[in-house]
């Protein structure tokens, strides 16, 4: 994989991911047929495919992820647990969910907590973005 | 020679005029015929008051004859109808305490168009072409949901894209339906309804049963009322809630008085939460959206307030409101009922819930339902999310972009709608109208057992006073049984109006001292008796086109009360809802007065 990486060669889990983030947004596309507010996740899952698949712009990449698991976090939290904050439970649910169909929603919340621990510092996705600190 | 004379001259039959006793107004009796002169059995002959705003019916017997005893006088319409005819109708000068002879005959339709114009929407609606066979169901639940669909309202012709907007309208007051259906139900709908007339012959199935029948009517709201249940209260008074102005309408059929109350405003913008989807301008008005009712012994009468969801107690002697709020995330309280212990019960439908309160500790309980499934918990978690972001965006139905009901259909939603107490055990009962369920609630520790339901769209079902419980299956045009001691189902199809019609039963209720189940048949302009004993369906042809009736509720006297429903109100004959009542022997009862009031009758002849 470290020689792959430093060789230019495209490594197999990036492979993989940029397929599942282009069969995702293909997915979220056919939803966003009959729902257009499905296209915006589409458009973001396409993004992130074809950052991974450049290896170009680690942080946008990253954050991306790191924005669509919170967001998805609070909102799951939120419904579940804050009956205490009365008509903010709502407004807050709300937010977290457009934030979250914003960074790609469902479909990258769940590859993204696949990735997001292969782009830490020294693991595989974080070499493959920054070969040059590999 | 006066108006009644000549009007019955050119009937080419004889009348006359007499007084009798000063408890009546104009009474009428005699034949009705069909255009070859044979007796017309099962015809309505309707007398609308002066103003027009109200009118009574009773059914012609088998050799023709009516009687019918009104309150009314001075100059009225006299109306003779009946399924495949032309209407016969003359205007009478009627003095008070009068009793005349009016013979009337139906005629024949001047053309094929006259008679395909004269048709309940049943017969518009069943020759729709649907290319899936599965379409048509959801065509029923969701496009017959709040109206009927082939009236003349709703049958004109429109291209393939103005039947998408109007869908997508449609959609927007939460018909939820797939958007590869909708572009389907287009079409459908662009070569069904493409102006030229339907043929049909209708029967109404007359009964010796039905002639003894008397129908009476009391338009009531205006044009965009949109009065979703009508209610007996214990005074004797008809109550009714219009969900789109926010308004308690109270009629008193002893003196005909109207009084109209206003519900306490609320914070909420127009439509309430509800305020992100497309409500229709004009009917939708206020926020609460006042539902159904129930009455607790203290004689408050509880609203469920659909839009806002609040509950809400009008005291009819004090005529104040009290509104209490629904906690958590309840969208859409609907159908209220009260159980022997004054506990107020409803369901909540977009939310899964139930809701449950007590007016002497006035401590409010929402419990959520099963969700039936993994989209039904998704939008049991999300849709009051998603209805929320709608609102920051209002009238734009954003929620239409977001929903998975717009690629997986109205199945995920459950949906429980109506409710009843089981008389046998105290035990409430719910249907899950999207859900095809049924389910039970231990008043006392609040344990659900769910049972699924052989037919779609359970609608809202009532007890018998045996602690049978009748579903109405709006989807499947049926009438389902469960016993909750055998957990068993038996049902019973519906008869058309004619081959290949289909049928919507909404709401039911049964007249306790006999058993017997009355219905809406809300696609054929007729009310439905369902005989236990003899399992047996008889029909009541209602005297106004674009019936479409809700709850069901029974007078002391025995008659079976609802109100004109259908959306938008302006779609009905008339062009204004009503009230409407059945008693199921006052046509008799007016035979009998008619017949006491020959002798005078024939006195007056003699002169």
């Amino acid at each position: 994989m470290r020689d792959a990486v430093i060789a230019g060669v495209r490594p197999a889990a990036v492979k993989a991911y940029a397929v599942l983030l282009l069969l995702s947004a293909v997915f979220m596309a056919l939803l966003g047929w009959s729902a257009s507010a499905y296209y915006v996740p589409a458009a973001c899952l396409l993004l992130q495919a074809l950052l991974l698949w450049s290896g170009r712009a680690y942080g946008l990449f990253k954050w991306i992820l790191v924005v669509n698991q919170v967001a998805g976090l609070v909102l799951i939290l939120v419904l579940w647990l804050g009956d205490g904050l009365g008509s903010l439970k709502l407004d807050i649910a709300g937010v977290m969910l457009l934030l979250n169909l914003l960074c790609g929603g469902p479909l990258m919340a769940i590859w993204g907590g696949a990735m997001l621990p292969a782009l830490r510092r020294g693991k595989r996705l974080f070499r493959w973005f920054n070969p040059q600190l590999a | 020679m006066n108006r009644n004379s000549l009007a019955c001259l050119a009937l080419g039959t004889g009348c006359l005029l007499s007084l009798l006793s000063p408890a009546r107004a104009a009474t009428f009796g005699g034949t009705v015929t069909l255009p070859d002169g044979r007796p017309a059995f099962g015809a309505m002959v309707s007398v609308f008051n002066a103003a027009k705003n109200q009118k009574q019916t009773v059914y012609t017997a088998a050799d023709g004859s009516y009687a019918i005893v009104t309150p009314y006088y001075g100059s009225l319409d006299v109306r003779a109808r009946l399924a495949n005819f032309e209407d016969g109708l003359v205007t009478v000068e009627a003095a008070q305490d009068s009793v005349s002879r009016l013979d009337l005959q139906l005629k024949g339709f001047a053309d094929a168009q006259g008679a395909s114009d004269a048709l309940s929407a049943s017969a518009h609606n069943a020759v729709l072409p649907w290319k899936r066979a599965d379409d048509r169901q959801v065509f029923v639940s969701q496009c017959n949901y709040c109206h009927q669909v082939g009236n003349s309202t709703t049958r004109a012709p429109r291209s393939h894209e103005l039947w998408l907007s109007t869908i997508n309208k449609m959609e927007g007051y939460l018909s939820m339906i797939t958007r590869a259906q909708g572009i389907r139900f287009a079409s459908a709908l662009e070569k069904g309804f493409d102006g030229k007339p339907v043929k049909a012959t209708h029967d109404y199935g007359p009964t010796a049963e039905l002639a003894r029948a008397k129908v009476e009517e009391w338009q009531i709201g205006d044009a965009f009322s949109f009065i979703h249940d009508m209610d007996v209260a214990e005074d004797g008074k008809f109550y009714g809630t219009d969900e789109g102005h926010d308004k308690l309408w109270v009629l008193d059929p002893a003196t005909d008085a109207i009084e109209a109350f206003d519900l306490p405003k609320s914070d909420l913008p127009r439509g309430g939460l509800f305020s992100g989807m497309h409500l229709a301008i004009g009917i939708f008005t206020g926020s609460h959206g006042p539902h159904s009712m129930a009455q607790t012994k203290d004689g408050r009468i509880w609203i469920t307030n659909a839009l806002s969801s609040t509950l809400m107690s009008f005291d009819p002697a004090t005529k104040r409101f009290e509104t209490y709020a629904v906690p958590g995330d309840a969208l859409y309280p609907h159908t209220v009922r009260v159980d022997g212990n004054d506990i107020v019960w409803f369901t909540i439908v977009a939310s899964n819930q139930i809701g449950r309160f007590d007016p002497k500790t006035k401590q409010m309980t929402v419990m959520r339902l099963p969700s039936n499934g993994f989209f039904r918990w998704i939008s049991d978690m999300l849709f009051p999310t998603l209805l929320r972001i709608s609102s920051w965006f209002p009238d734009k139905a954003l929620l239409l972009d977001f929903s998975h009901h717009r690629f997986l259909g109205y199945t995920v939603l459950a949906f429980p709608y109506g409710i009843d107490v089981n008389p046998k055990d105290g035990s409430i009962w719910y249907a899950k109208l999207y859900a095809n369920r049924i389910g039970r609630i231990d008043p006392q520790t609040l344990q659900v057992t769910e049972y699924e339901t052989p037919l779609s769209g359970p609608r809202r079902p009532r007890f018998d006073k045996d602690g049978i419980f009748w579903i109405p299956a709006f989807d499947e045009g049926a009438l389902m049984r469960f016993d909750p001691a055998t957990a068993k189902f038996e049902s019973w199809k519906v008869p058309g109006v004619a081959p290949g019609e289909y049928e919507t039963p909404y709401a039911l209720n049964v007249y306790r001292p006999t058993g017997e189940v009355w219905m809406a048949a809300n696609n054929s302009d007729r009310i439905l008796r369902f005989s236990p004993a003899t399992k047996t369906f008889r029909s009541y042809p209602s005297p106004t086109r674009v019936t479409f009736l809700r709850d069901f509720s029974f007078t002391k006297d025995g008659r079976v009360c609802s109100s004109q429903s259908n959306l938008p109100a302006y779609a009905i004959e008339g062009a204004v809802p009503s009230y409407i009542c059945i008693d199921p022997a006052g046509g008799e009862r007016d035979r009998a007065a008619f017949a006491g009031a020959r002798p005078a009758l024939g006195q007056s002849t003699q002169q």
